[in-house]
Formats: C-alpha cells, structure tokens, sequence
C-alpha cells in the first residue's frame, strides 16, 4: 500500500516550492516512510504513534520534495489513513523516514545535542535529546483531539510547554506572552477556567494558543477543524492562519476538509488524493 | 531544580484534580503504615504506665483468689475483688515479728504499714474509692484546689474525674443506687466534693476518693436518722425496752450531705469486722517483705499477699506476646497494602497514557515524565507518612483502653 504524495497551485513534484523563497527556508523533506503493523518496522525509525496502516501490510509514504520557509501555510490532504499524520509525526522528528530526510534549519536558541545555529541539520542525524529539544523549541503542535490536560487550568495548559523541557524558561515574558495569545484567541477572562468548563471551540483555541506560545518556527496542526461545526470551522482555520503568520511561523495542517484548502498558500496531496 | 519544581506543580495538580482518588490513596496507606508503630507506642506506653502504678506499693493484701482482681483493683480500681478482707486483717502485716525475733521488733516497730482500699460504689458512673489520708501520703498528693475529706460524705475529686463531671469544691453530687430494681438495696448518699486532685496522669484522676467511713455509709453500713424516741414522725417508734429502742420503717434515714460533722451517724457493728476489698503494703525493709511473703503462703490461709510489679511483668508478658502477633499480622497487612496502593497508582498512570504521551509529544524527555510520576508518588507518600505520624501519635491516647482491656472491665 503506496502513498504517493504531490504538490498542487502551480508547483508540481521536486524541488523546493515555497512563495517565501529559499532565504527563509525552515524544512525541506524528500523522504519514504515505511511501517508494518504487528511491531516490526518497516525501515522507519518510530518514536511516537502516527496514523495506522491496515492488518499485515506494509504502509509506505511517499515524500518527493517539500520545501517550507517561515510564513508558509502548507495543507496537507489526503483520506483517512493515507500518511497524513504520519507525515507531521515526520515533520516533527517522532518518526524517522525510512529513505531521503528531514533537514531542518536551526536558529540557535538552547537546543541540547550537536546542533548549532544557521545550520542545516537532519533530524535522522539528531540525537533523541536533540529531537525532542527541537520538538520543544521550534514546533508548535495542534492534536486533532485537542489533547489538553484535564488537571490544569486554561492558561496552565497554555503554558504546559514550558514546564516540559529545559529549553523552555517560564518567566515573565512566557506569561504575558500566554496572556497575550489568550487574549488574541478571545478567551480573556477564562484563563483560569477549568478544560471540561470549556466548549469544543474554546478547546480548540486553547491548543492553537499553546502551540504558538513557546514562539516555534513551524506549527504543525492535525485536524484542526475535524471535531467542530461547519460555522467554527471557518473560523478556527482562519484564527490558526491569522494567529500563526503573526507570529511569522510556517503552518503545516492536516485536513481532509475541502471547505478549508483556500486558505492556503499550497496543498500537498497524498493518498490518491487529487 | 527548575525541573523538580515543573514537576512538582505538575503532579500537585493532578493530585488535586483527582483528590479523591488520591485521598483514598493517602489514607489507606498511611493508616496501614501507622498502625504498626501505633500499636507498638500503645503497647510500650501501656506497659510504662502499668510498671509506674506497679510501683506504688510493693505488696498488695487481698482475700485469696484472683490475683489479677486484687492488683488491677487495689491500684487500677479497675475491678473489685470479693470483700472477704476485714479491717482487722489489716494487723497481720502491721504486727511486729516477735516469733522470730524479739529483740529486733522492740527497735525497730511494725513489718509493714498498710493503706487499706475499699471499693465498689461509683458516682454519676464514676468509681468511688474509699481509702484513709495515708494513700495521699504514700502517693505525695495534695489537693490541687480545697482541702481533704474531713468527715462522712466528704469526698476529694481526681482531677480526670473532676473534668468529667464539672466538679469543683463545694459542688455536691449522689452515688449511683446499686440496683434500680432492687427496693432493699442501698439507698444514694449525697457526696460532698471538698477538694480536687492535680492531674497525675494515673487511675487517680478518675476516680472519687472518699474516707472508710463514708464508703461503709454507701454501701449501708453506717447512717444517720432521727432518735425514734424523739421522733416526729408517727409511727417511728415501735417499741422501747430499757435504753433499746425499735423503730419501724416510718423512721427517716438521712442520706444527704451536711456541712457540718454528722455525731448522730453511727455504725451498728464492730468496725473491725467492716469490709475492705484490699490493702496497699508497705514493708519496712526487704527483710520484713520478705518475712511477710512466707506468712500468706499457707494453704489454708484465706488472704493472699501479692508483688504487683511481678504481676504486672506477667501481665506485660503476655500483652506482648499478642502484641508480637498483631504486630506481624500489622506489618504483612502493611506490605500487602502497599501493594495493592503501588498497584492502583500503577493503574492510575495507565490510565492516562495520553498525558503522558502528550508530554512527550511536546518534548519532554523520559527523565521528565518519569520525574513528574516520582514526585507525584512521593508527594502521596509523603502525606501518607504525616497520616502514619498522627495515628502512630495519637496511640498513647489509648493505653488507658489497654489497661482496661488488660484488667479484664
């Protein structure tokens, strides 16, 4: 089970395509993934969970060429169990491809391993410290299920990232800046709700303001829009958009929503998606 | 150190978010650590203050029978012993050894010198012991507030008691009446508190000291009433031969309390023939304890002389020996508890996987989580042990409940 992956609004397959052009480049990938399922991996390095594949087969994904600079919005989309998540999970360092590479391009900050800054690193080459360092420092994460911690209050889940790696200081400019991206997601007021106080929008508010808060380079989000009403989806996806290009960071979301895909400035399409 | 901290707020809010859980935890655990030190501080707080009363007298006299009854009555009050002891017994430890040793006796004066005990009447459920001055003598007890009993139904209050009952000096107060349904039985008598004790932290301070007399008025020995033959009451007098008069039921007994010395309370009996149900001993020297050890050992003889202090080893002896028991079954329950607690926080990890998995998503290093799980786990066990501390200290609260048990009330 192949999934080919291309690229559509003017760039076909290849080489680096991104509007923002080569000085701003953060990612560029040309990889294969590869998994099994019973446990045994099919050539990729697994850190983390990623969309499944089914029973006794060999999923295999399939990467040409993505190249992403800082202010980009990249949608990627494709059915359900066709590596859309498993191609963020690579994005993000939890899993390693099997062929071709991540690189991405560091700028400094207080990662741990062996990188430095303005250097081109691939994350296969990274140390798991180093991964988990990079996960921490420059990417913000969406979950599809939103994935917000029940014990914290909103604007603790807002600034979870910062009581999860060294890299990470919780000061003061941390906190005006939680306060900052609550306000902007427009739950001022709120911060000290508790999460089942809160609806499925402001749920998802929530997670988009924690992945923002910690400043990454890249934001990933899986599904943003996947669990909400078609008048919020709109809305979340613009918010995410507006909120992400803000901060100057690139965007690369998930989606199998077509209602959705203007927004972006291209698609990747994968899994016999067209 | 920033870490621990993260980690530290981290599980402190999820402690709380699942308080309940975690309170469970805490006090199943803490309790199943406290109880082990709770019953061995129990036990050796029991014993200290079992070997401490022991130490009050040397010997104890009592009619044969239970020693347990004698000892645990004569310095517990805790129950009484068949009254088959007289006040004339009191003088076969207080005589001299003149069988023996003549010579010595003329110098050196009586073998012992006897505190007699009489129990067996309680006020407001509270026991009534009737003793004479020298017991306050002998336990260097003055009253804290007032002054000693000076005459019948005078009474001087233990400081436990005292609190119990609200009592001060001056303050009155009846004995409970043996038998509801008993219409023979023995009238109450109206008791007067004149004293309180200080606390001494011994039976002392729950009980009510009264003098002999006063305990022979209670127990219907002694009264006082009306002359019959003065009597307003029709119908008092019956009858009158010579000095003798009889009077009938018409003729009314006093049973209240008076503030001045009662000289028309009488006894009909000879005094020495008058009921105690033990004697503290006092012997002079070792060589006149030991003399009057041999004197009771007779097989014939009706009263039996007793060294609390081995008594109470005895008794100690076997409280240990099922306190060794308890013990071990304590410590067994403690380990199996800590596993089935160990088992549930285990299970309570599981069941957040996805938190955990979420950290690790966002960066965190296994050292973290793992980091975040030990000072969550010690933060229950910690409060768990703060548990244990107030169980294992409030334990000797209950050594008095030890030596109830231990003395069979």
């Amino acid at each position: 089970m192949t999934h080919p992956a291309h690229t559509h609004h003017g760039q076909a397959h290849g080489t680096p395509a991104d509007p923002a052009g080569p000085a701003n480049l953060l990612v560029t990938t040309d990889l294969v993934f590869r998994r099994t399922t019973g446990g045994a991996e099919g050539g990729g390095a697994k850190e983390g969970g990623a969309e499944g594949a089914s029973a006794a087969a060999i999923f295999e994904l399939r990467v040409p060429a993505v190249a992403l600079s800082a202010g980009a919005s990249l949608a990627v989309r494709g059915p359900s169990g066709s590596g859309k998540s498993t191609f963020l999970a690579l994005l993000s360092g939890e899993l390693l491809p099997a062929e071709g590479s991540v690189r991405v391009v560091l700028d400094g900050g207080a990662e741990t391993g062996r990188t430095q800054k303005g250097k081109t690193h691939e994350l296969g080459a990274l140390s798991d410290g180093a991964r988990r360092a990079y996960r921490a420092r420059h990417v913000g994460q969406v979950f599809q299920t939103f994935e917000l911690v029940a014990s914290l209050d909103l604007l603790e889940n807002v600034l979870l990232p910062f009581r999860l790696h060294p890299a990470l200081v919780l000061d003061g400019a941390a906190r005006a800046r939680a306060a900052e991206l609550v306000a902007r997601v427009g739950l001022r007021g709120k911060e000290r709700r508790t999460i089942d106080r809160l609806s499925h929008g402001e749920r998802q508010r929530v997670a988009i303001a924690r992945a923002l808060v910690a400043r990454p380079s890249i934001v990933l989000a899986d599904e943003p829009t996947g669990n909400l009403d078609p008048a919020l989806k709109k809305e979340i996806a613009a918010l995410l958009l507006e909120e992400v290009r803000a901060a100057g960071a690139a965007l690369v979301v998930a989606t199998h929503d077509e209602s959705i895909l203007g927004s972006f400035d291209r698609v990747l399409a994968i899994g016999g998606a067209s | 150190m920033s870490a621990l901290r993260h980690a530290a707020f981290l599980a402190l809010a999820s402690l709380r978010h699942a308080w309940k859980r975690s309170a469970l935890l805490v006090v199943v655990l803490g309790l199943s650590l406290g109880l082990p030190v709770a019953l061995s501080t129990l036990l050796e707080t029991a014993s200290r203050d079992m070997r401490a009363r022991a130490a009050v007298a040397p010997l104890v006299l009592g009619a044969k029978g239970s020693e347990s009854d004698l000892v645990f009555g004569a310095l517990f009050f805790a129950t009484r012993a068949p009254d088959n002891l007289a006040m004339r017994d009191l003088a076969r430890v207080e005589t001299r050894d003149a069988d023996r040793d003549p010579t010595e006796t003329r110098t050196r004066g009586p073998l012992a010198f006897a505190v007699p005990i009489a129990l067996g009447a309680t006020a407001r459920k509270t026991p009534v012991v009737g003793t004479t001055l020298d017991y306050f003598d002998r336990r260097a007890l003055a009253p804290a507030e007032g002054q000693f009993f000076a005459t019948i139904s005078d009474c001087v209050v233990g400081a436990g008691a005292a609190r119990a009952l609200g009592l001060a000096p001056g303050d009155k107060l009846f004995t409970d009446p043996e038998s509801l349904s008993n219409l023979a039985g023995v009238f109450p008598l109206e008791l007067r508190v004149t004293g309180v004790l200080p606390a001494t932290g011994t039976p002392d301070d729950g009980v009510i000291f009264v003098d002999l007399p006063t305990m022979w008025t209670i127990r219907g020995l002694g009264h006082r009433h009306d002359d019959p033959t003065q009597a307003t009451t029709p119908g008092a007098l019956m009858a009158k031969d010579g000095a003798n008069a009889i009077a009938s039921e018409a003729l009314k007994i006093e049973r209240s309390a008076t503030e001045a010395p009662a000289p028309d309370f009488h006894f009909h009996g000879s005094i020495d023939a008058f009921p105690i149900d033990a004697a503290l001993v006092f012997p002079r020297d070792a060589k006149a304890q030991a003399i009057l050890l041999g004197r009771f050992t007779g097989k014939d003889e009706a009263l039996q002389l007793v060294r609390p202090d081995l008594f109470v080893e005895r008794v100690l002896d076997r409280i240990f020996g099922v306190g060794r028991v308890l013990g071990a079954v304590a410590l067994a329950t403690t380990a199996l508890v800590a596993l089935v607690v160990a088992t549930a926080f285990a299970l309570s990890i599981r069941l957040r996987a996805d938190e955990l998995a979420l950290m690790k998503r966002l960066g965190a290093s296994r050292a973290r989580v793992a980091a975040f799980l030990a000072v969550e786990a010690m933060m229950l066990l910690s409060a768990a042990v703060a548990v244990a501390a107030v169980v294992a200290a409030t334990a000797p609260l209950f050594a008095d409940a030890v030596l109830r048990a231990a003395s069979g009330v």
